[in-house]
């Protein structure tokens, strides 16, 4: 942690009192919809409005299963598998690319890095059609797979513009030692710059997992198939047939966050390691 | 030594071998679809013509109209205007958030790491949440600020063309605060403790330390935030699209949400290109202001 | 020298990007047929999102499939707010199902792009209501097939209105006063859903042809006297301003959870409100009038794509539009069936429906016309202007008629 000192004694209960505050602040929203996906559609347009439900209602929830041709365990295995491909594909192909920009004073690098700017700023709208072309053509199309393609596009310029600076932070001496170790350039990228970058690497990871998982424009327009679509697209629709049904919709809201949220909790202690442990000293 | 160096690292066209295969996949699934967009702005595609193989040209008629259509006019506006506003207030709390966190006392990480939810969650289900605590009679924001005696009556948040858009920027800058403080807390690990150290040995105080070690060597971090931050930014779709699809009376419409609804609801694909190589015109010279800015760093 | 270079790999894109978009076209069309369906299966797309509906269409299906074995029909659903995107994709992808079951004034702009099959002469529509299949004939050309037909009606909560003391209104004044008494506490007395879009256009459309006009005179008497009884409905409080952002189901449901005393919605949500709140107090008069009566006509239309398995399309809606499979999917639906045997004995029982089936004699068409949704969008801006104050009625109406002179005189 930036080498801070830990902090004891009155500063620290302070501090996280006040840390507990920002908190409560700033996640408040989740609280309210939690709240409120629990009361029954009457308390929720009561004024004044009641923080905790006061009758427990758990109908919206059962309300879910019940409904029409949409799994929710289904639409969450999608999102996973193409959340997983398009954080496999991002991060394969930009370790290597921001190495490159980042330690190589190659032909034409400015133009690549104008590129990797550029490609990142279309918006949707234009890349929808082409890309169904494309993934058409690869006969992709209503498989995870082009979402897998699709989504990647987000991640890869990302980061490689997060990565390019944490491979130009790392000495040179280090890269060099490795070669008078009997590295070559490939073998001293795997063998050691991989590893002082892994925070970069991990943060790079998490972002382009989130992009993919966010997604639903290419997730709904390249997959036809209710049962082949990620989670965004189920909420979407939910939310086309349930307009300002709150009680439903926030139940719905929910039951998306929640498992995302226990997976993110129970793995922070890897992830916060990893964005934090590998930092360049000296 | 001096020399050695340079042949290893310096012009040396090997590194392209690294860069190629990521520069290759975007060129296909997104230098292909830029092309297309361009041919695309010069014609004259409606619902009578998109299926036929001969597309009239129409040169910059599709440009010269979007610039007379007020409703574009608007677009771009309310794009600048939303991009600035959400810039400016992630990425300050982002940064003391940050600042924050980066002390070591006993919450600090497992605090900060649940921070990162807002910007877990599926941005139309953040547009969904926004909708709720926004709505007119059933919002919670309406209530807590009447009860803390702010207004009088009911502010119709969403319906109005004076707040629709404040709205917005509330729910974007909720999303973008953790995107700015986690990137910056991972800047400040690179920082050197030793620099630290020595500053304080120096008898530097806080703020000094701040402006002149924390600030100059986070420089990278800050450009890359904010250049990343500005192009999801200025793109923002999801968002809009959910919460209000540019209403009220157009006045919330984006330059990628006007491109959509010509593109998609009203048929006018030439159009939509047109405007979308606008908003990509701009992103082109932010791009090259990042290139320039970050020069010094590079050579 | 560096100029060059740069030109160089800007050539290189644009050269791959060509191939690639060579490769995809090409690639595209070799495979039409495998992805279309071979002969054998036919797919449909609709944008029902109501469960009902959907039980009903496969239950359709179901049958249709036990009972031949010659072609295997499924159905798709794509979400209403992505069906005209995915129906544009796909036409210039070659991507499209066999069938498209799709929003009767989006047909004509469909037809014109030349992927709907032309079945003049391949389906009798000699017994349809007019206006209906007007919907999907360009140019005397017949590209589609009614699925059935509704319109908007005006539904009152009895107890509302017994407890203020008020009559159904008839008229645009009886109405306003009506819709302002039954306003207190958190009730407002009237809403129809005024989305900036074609579902807020198909509720606004009646209010202006009530006054004579037609759609594509909007800057005239009427069409300003029908911006200014919105303006009226929601300045005086009658009518909440959140109708700008309520869909017809929002509307609906806040008839039913009480929150709204009158609304103008269409059969289709009976069914859901009989299951929902089936102890409310109901009923459905003509939309009031202020010249003349008027509604507007909505429903689906069947339209076969061209160059798809069309013969096996057709051989489906054959059996679809049979007297029995109509009866069947128009009750599930709550629609009033396009073919005028069938409507004429469909609601012998029922008076709620006899009063759509009624109102249905008042209502007209939208377009047919390409174009539409150019202006249906200056329509719809011109009334969301009037009612979130941002224009006056007749600057609004000015504004619409000036955007729709230059889509009509083209």
């Amino acid at each position: 942690m930036g080498g801070e000192k830990k902090i004891t004694g009155k500063k620290n209960v302070i501090l996280s009192i006040l840390s507990v505050v920002l908190l409560c602040v700033l996640l408040f929203p989740l609280f309210w919809i939690l709240m409120t996906s629990l009361k029954t559609e009457q308390e929720i347009f009561r004024i004044p409005p009641t923080i905790i439900p006061e009758k427990l209602n758990l109908a919206s929830y059962a309300a879910q299963v019940e409904t029409g041709d949409f799994n929710m365990f289904q639409s969450f295995a999608n999102s996973f598998i193409i959340s997983i491909g398009a954080t496999l594909i991002s991060v394969i192909l930009a370790v290597p690319a921001s190495y490159g920009i980042a330690k190589y004073r190659f032909r034409g690098r400015k133009v690549m890095l104008l590129g990797f700017l550029v490609t990142q700023m279309l918006p949707v709208a234009v890349l929808l059609t082409p890309m169904f072309i494309l993934f058409r053509g690869m006969n992709l199309y209503n498989t995870p797979g082009a979402a897998i393609l699709a989504d990647a596009t987000i991640g890869i310029p990302f980061s490689i513009l997060i990565l390019k600076n944490y491979f130009a932070s790392i000495p040179r001496d280090l890269e060099e030692a490795a070669y008078i170790d009997g590295c070559n350039r490939f073998s001293a990228f795997i063998r050691v710059l991989i590893p002082i970058a892994k925070p970069g690497v991990m943060v790079c990871a998490i972002f382009s997992f989130l992009y993919a998982w966010g997604d639903l424009a290419y997730g709904m327009t390249f997959i036809i198939d209710q049962q082949k679509r990620p989670i965004t697209a189920g909420i979407f629709n939910f939310m086309g047939q349930y307009g300002t049904k709150w009680s439903y919709l926030t139940a719905f809201a929910v039951v998306t966050i929640i498992p995302v949220a226990l997976i993110f909790i129970f793995m922070q202690k890897y992830i916060i390691s990893g964005m934090t442990s590998g930092a360049v000293k000296g | 030594m001096k020399k050695t160096r340079k042949r290893l690292f310096a012009y040396d066209n090997v590194g392209i071998l690294f860069v190629l295969p990521a520069f290759v996949y975007m060129l296909v699934f997104v230098g292909y679809p830029i092309v297309r967009n361009i041919v695309l702005s010069f014609q004259d595609v409606t619902v009578r013509t998109l299926t036929k193989p001969d597309k009239p040209f129409a040169g910059l008629q599709n440009y010269i109209d979007i610039f007379q259509d007020p409703v574009f006019i608007r677009s771009l506006l309310n794009t600048l205007i939303f991009t600035v506003c959400c810039l400016v207030f992630q990425f300050i709390i982002g940064f003391l958030l940050a600042l924050f966190f980066n002390q070591n006392f006993k919450t600090s990480k497992v605090v900060r790491g649940l921070l990162l939810i807002p910007w877990m969650i599926p941005i139309t289900v953040t547009a969904l949440i926004f909708k709720f605590i926004f709505g007119t009679d059933v919002g919670i924001l309406n209530y807590a600020l009447q009860s803390l005696g702010l207004i009088k009556e009911n502010i119709d948040w969403l319906t109005s063309t004076n707040t629709a858009m404040f709205a917005l920027i509330c729910a974007n800058v909720w999303i973008g605060i953790p995107f700015n403080m986690i990137l910056i807390s991972t800047g400040l690990t690179t920082i050197p403790t030793e620099l630290y150290e020595s500053a304080a040995l120096d008898g530097a105080g806080k703020v000094q330390t701040f402006f002149k070690i924390t600030l100059p060597l986070l420089r990278p971090t800050i450009e890359s935030v904010l250049i990343l931050g500005f192009i999801y930014t200025f793109k923002v779709y999801d968002l809009v699209y959910v919460m209000t699809s540019g209403g009220p009376v157009n006045s919330t419409h984006m330059l990628s949400t006007y491109s959509y609804k010509l593109s998609f609801e009203l048929f006018k694909y030439s159009k939509g290109a047109a405007v979308a190589n606008v908003l990509l015109v701009i992103l082109l010279i932010v791009g090259v202001f990042y290139l320039r800015a970050t020069k010094e760093e590079n050579e | 020298m560096k100029k060059k270079r740069i030109l160089a790999l800007a050539m290189t894109a644009a050269l791959t990007a060509g191939m690639l978009a060579g490769c995809g076209g090409d690639s595209g069309n070799g495979e039409n047929k495998e992805s279309g369906g071979g002969d054998k299966e036919v797919t449909i797309w609709y944008y029902w999102e109501t469960e009902g509906h959907q039980v009903a269409l496969d239950k359709v299906i179901t049958d249709y499939n036990s009972s031949q074995d010659e072609y295997e029909v499924t159905a798709k659903y794509v979400p209403f707010a992505d069906f005209k995107k995915q129906l544009s994709i796909g036409a210039s992808a070659d991507e499209l199902p066999d069938i498209a079951i799709l929003d009767s004034p989006d047909h004509a702009s469909y037809a014109v792009m030349d992927i709907f099959a032309d079945i003049t002469d391949k389906f009798d529509v000699s017994n349809y209501y007019e206006g209906a299949v007007d919907s999907c004939t360009i140019d005397g050309t017949l590209y589609g097939v009614p699925f059935g037909v509704n319109c908007l009606g005006l539904y009152y909560n009895e107890d509302m209105l017994k407890e203020a003391g008020c009559d159904v209104p008839t008229t645009w004044d009886e109405l306003k006063e009506t819709a302002q008494k039954l306003t207190k506490d958190n009730v407002t007395g009237l809403a129809f859903c005024s989305l900036a879009n074609e579902e807020g256009t198909f509720n606004f459309m009646p209010w202006v042809w009530s006054t004579g006009t037609d759609s594509y005179t909007i800057d005239s008497e009427g069409g300003i006297k029908a911006l200014t009884l919105a303006k009226d409905l929601v300045d005086s409080g009658a009518m909440s301003k959140e109708c700008i952002n309520w869909t017809q189901g929002d509307v609906m449901n806040q008839f039913i959870s009480g929150n709204v005393a009158m609304m103008i919605n269409g059969p289709w949500q009976i069914p859901t409100m009989q299951q929902e709140a089936p102890d409310l107090n109901w009923n459905v008069a003509l939309i009031p009038k202020d010249a003349e009566y008027a509604s507007c006509l909505g429903g689906e239309n069947y339209a076969v794509i061209k160059d798809g398995n069309e013969e096996g399309a057709l051989d489906f809606l054959e059996y679809a539009t049979s007297q029995e499979q109509v009866e069947y999917l128009m009750d599930a639906f709550g629609y009033i069936s396009a073919d005028k045997t069938i409507a004429e004995s469909q609601f012998a029982e029922d008076p709620v429906m006899q009063t759509f089936t009624e109102e249905l004699n008042y209502a007209k068409a939208r377009g047919p016309l390409a174009e539409w949704p150019e202006v249906s969008n200056a329509i719809s801006l011109a009334f969301n202007k009037v009612m979130t104050g941002e224009a006056q009625p007749a600057d609004a109406a000015a504004e619409a008629q000036a955007t729709i002179d230059g889509i009509v005189g083209q």
